[in-house]
């Protein structure tokens, strides 16, 4: 089989036939599908385990589909970032899928039960594929299908506001997806490659010449994508769809699907692109203004959501928004903050996700002025769900301090200080929304309630307290992920 | 900067193929009725099929079909564009496909296809 020289292939295959095998247990046997998921996505975690190895002894793998070389074949590339990013996905739906088993029956309906599990390996594979591949209409290809299946997870709950968000969802979608060919046929009239090493060779001789087409091509790009990663004013699809959805669809659609848009264009910025054109046409100074908005808005329109899952939702905006802020920057620490912080927030945000749909498991209680006595209740649930807060504030020790505090030595090294200000005012109004929570959960006295065991399945409770473990080894021990993303900054900094 | 209306003329297909996206892309954003949006995801894809076929064709140039027959300067058009468009028809199609069950879902709950009217109704009750 050559498994060990198709390794990226096996990696996107796997998922992708385990959906179909799902669809067929759909019919046949719907209970073996949340086992069968984890299988299918557990042998994508080994797979992205033997990839981070490799790729962390200093190779670079390039596959060659079907043996043909670029600029003719397609190519995949797993760099630093692309082995992180695979990783982080795999390891994150297999945590998901655990919490599936239970978490599934209580929220969708029995007969889409199974087809549910279909989507959800569509999307995990379409992503890996998103990640891996280095040609660009193979990322299109990828993009729409990681759309449809996001959809799909999100319109599952069969419900009038999730069909309409979905609905909304899919259309916002399709522009983008039409927003990103037509960049692409950009790129192929101007260079006559679809590779995206063999763009960016062609793309540094004739940039001088064609500055009007490249500047087209570089904002058709960035509505394309960002429209799907949901940068601020093209986020007006997020809240609805990540709140009305179901908890594990919402976890992975906030925690992961807006990440692998981010690290598409983070790619055609860097890779494909480069710094030069990337400043000289202004989009550097549009995406920080964008990102500056996002940090503010998102957290202002947080602030007055009542529904928990909304007010992560717009949450999520706010730290999109930290992501573009770091990568806009363009030095050395604004870019690997804004590398940590997907994964640090894909780790955050899953864990709060969670831990609202393990709150809504057991009493049923949705929002955010209903926490009186939860920290006795589902003292678990709530440890953790106090960790990611804190994180997401920006307390030392966790996660989220460390890319707030890489985004301040980006911007003094960008020569630009304004933005400690920014990251400052955004902490204290992510407190003023995240506190008030735990505030009530531990410290409102309501009737007398003795401490107890949360009444949730261990299962659902495993993943969460992984997640919040992963929030604070990020916070304590950054080095290792720092160092190794490193390596890919300096790539994208040549 | 002065523009060579001569040279818009002779690629009028690329000028054609923006204006049916531009179009698409309006058809979207202002149609209240959910299904004219999809027509119009369908007529914006379009407009860029259009474009990449414009991009891979070759005046005077032949299917790309090897035929030992035709003289050796026989011209072929580019393969590669036509082949990419099957692709994202395909996924065009997938698109629609989907957008269609979810409004025939909407009409279920609502009783209307209309946008304006379903948020209309969404915030009364």
């Amino acid at each position: 089989m050559h498994l060990w020289e198709n390794m990226p292939f096996f990696l996107v295959i796997g998922s992708l036939v385990g959906a179909f095998v799902m669809a067929m247990f759909a019919r046949w046997k719907k209970e073996w599908c949340p086992y069968l998921t984890i299988i299918s996505v557990g042998f994508s975690f080994i797979l992205s385990c033997i990839i981070m190895s490799r790729v962390a002894g200093g190779e670079i793998i390039h596959y060659y589909a079907g043996g043909w070389r670029p600029p003719w074949g397609i190519e995949m590339m797993i760099d630093e970032l692309g082995a992180v990013m695979l990783l982080l996905l795999s390891g994150s739906f297999l945590l998901i899928a655990i919490y599936c088993i239970y978490a599934v029956p209580k929220e969708i309906h029995p007969s889409v039960s199974g087809w549910y599990y279909t989507c959800f390996l569509l999307t995990l594979s379409a992503m890996m594929g998103m990640v891996a591949t280095n040609d660009f209409f193979n990322l299109f290809v990828m993009v729409e299908v990681t759309g449809i299946g996001a959809c799909a997870l999100v319109a599952a709950k069969g419900e009038k506001l999730s069909t309409e968000a979905a609905l909304r969802y899919l259309i916002l979608s399709s522009i983008g997806a039409a927003f990103l060919l037509f960049a692409i046929a950009f790129a192929y009239q101007l260079t006559g490659n679809l590779n995206m090493t063999y763009v960016a060779a062609e793309l540094a001789n004739i940039r001088t010449q064609y500055p009007v087409i490249i500047w087209v091509m570089i904002s058709f790009f960035t509505v394309g994508l960002g429209l799907k990663a949901a940068l601020f004013p093209l986020h007006i699809w997020l809240p609805d769809a990540h709140s009305s959805a179901p908890s594990p669809s919402s976890a992975i659609l906030s925690g992961l699907v807006v990440k692998v848009y981010i690290v598409s264009i983070m790619r055609v910025y860097f890779l494909v692109f480069g710094f030069d054109i990337f400043t000289g046409t202004y989009m550097r100074y549009l995406i920080l203004a964008m990102a500056t908005l996002a940090i503010l808005f998102g957290s202002f329109f947080a602030f007055v959501q009542v529904n928990l899952k909304r007010r992560l939702a717009y949450s999520t905006v706010a730290q999109i928004g930290y992501i573009f802020l770091g990568f806009g920057l363009g030095t050395v620490w604004g870019i690997t903050a804004a590398m940590l912080h997907i994964i640090i927030h894909a780790f955050m945000k899953v864990c709060l996700f969670l831990s609202a749909g393990a709150i809504h498991y057991q009493t049923g209680r949705k929002k955010v002025t209903e926490f009186v006595g939860l920290g006795y209740q589902m003292p678990v649930t709530m440890v953790s769900f106090t960790i990611a807060s804190l994180s997401m504030i920006g307390i030392p020790l966790f996660g989220g301090f460390i890319t707030k505090y890489g985004i301040a030595l980006g911007s003094l090294e960008a020569d630009n200080p304004y933005f400690i200000a920014l990251i400052v005012l955004s902490g204290l109004l992510n407190a003023s929304y995240y506190l008030p929570l735990i505030w009530q959960a531990y410290f409102v006295s309501g009737p007398r309630i003795k401490l107890k065991m949360d009444a949730v399945p261990l299962s659902m409770l495993v993943p969460i307290m992984i997640m919040a473990a992963g929030v604070i080894y990020m916070g304590v021990f950054p080095g290792g992920a720092l160092n190794f993303l490193g390596k890919a900054v300096t790539r994208f900094l040549l | 900067m002065t523009i060579d209306f001569s040279v818009l003329l002779l690629n009028y297909p690329y000028f054609i193929s923006i204006i049916i996206f531009c179009l698409g892309c309006l058809c979207i954003l202002t149609q209240h009725n959910l299904l004219k949006k999809v027509i119009g995801i369908n007529i914006m894809q379009s407009g860029i099929f259009l474009f990449y076929i414009a991009l891979g064709n070759i005046k005077g140039g032949i299917a790309p079909i090897y035929d030992p027959g035709l003289p050796e300067a026989t011209l072929y058009i580019n393969p590669l564009t036509s082949t990419l468009i099957l692709t994202g028809i395909v996924v065009g199609f997938s698109v629609t496909a989907f957008a269609l069950a979810l409004i025939v879902k909407l009409h279920q709950f609502y009783g209307t296809i209309h946008a304006s009217e379903i948020i209309r109704m969404r915030s009364l009750g």
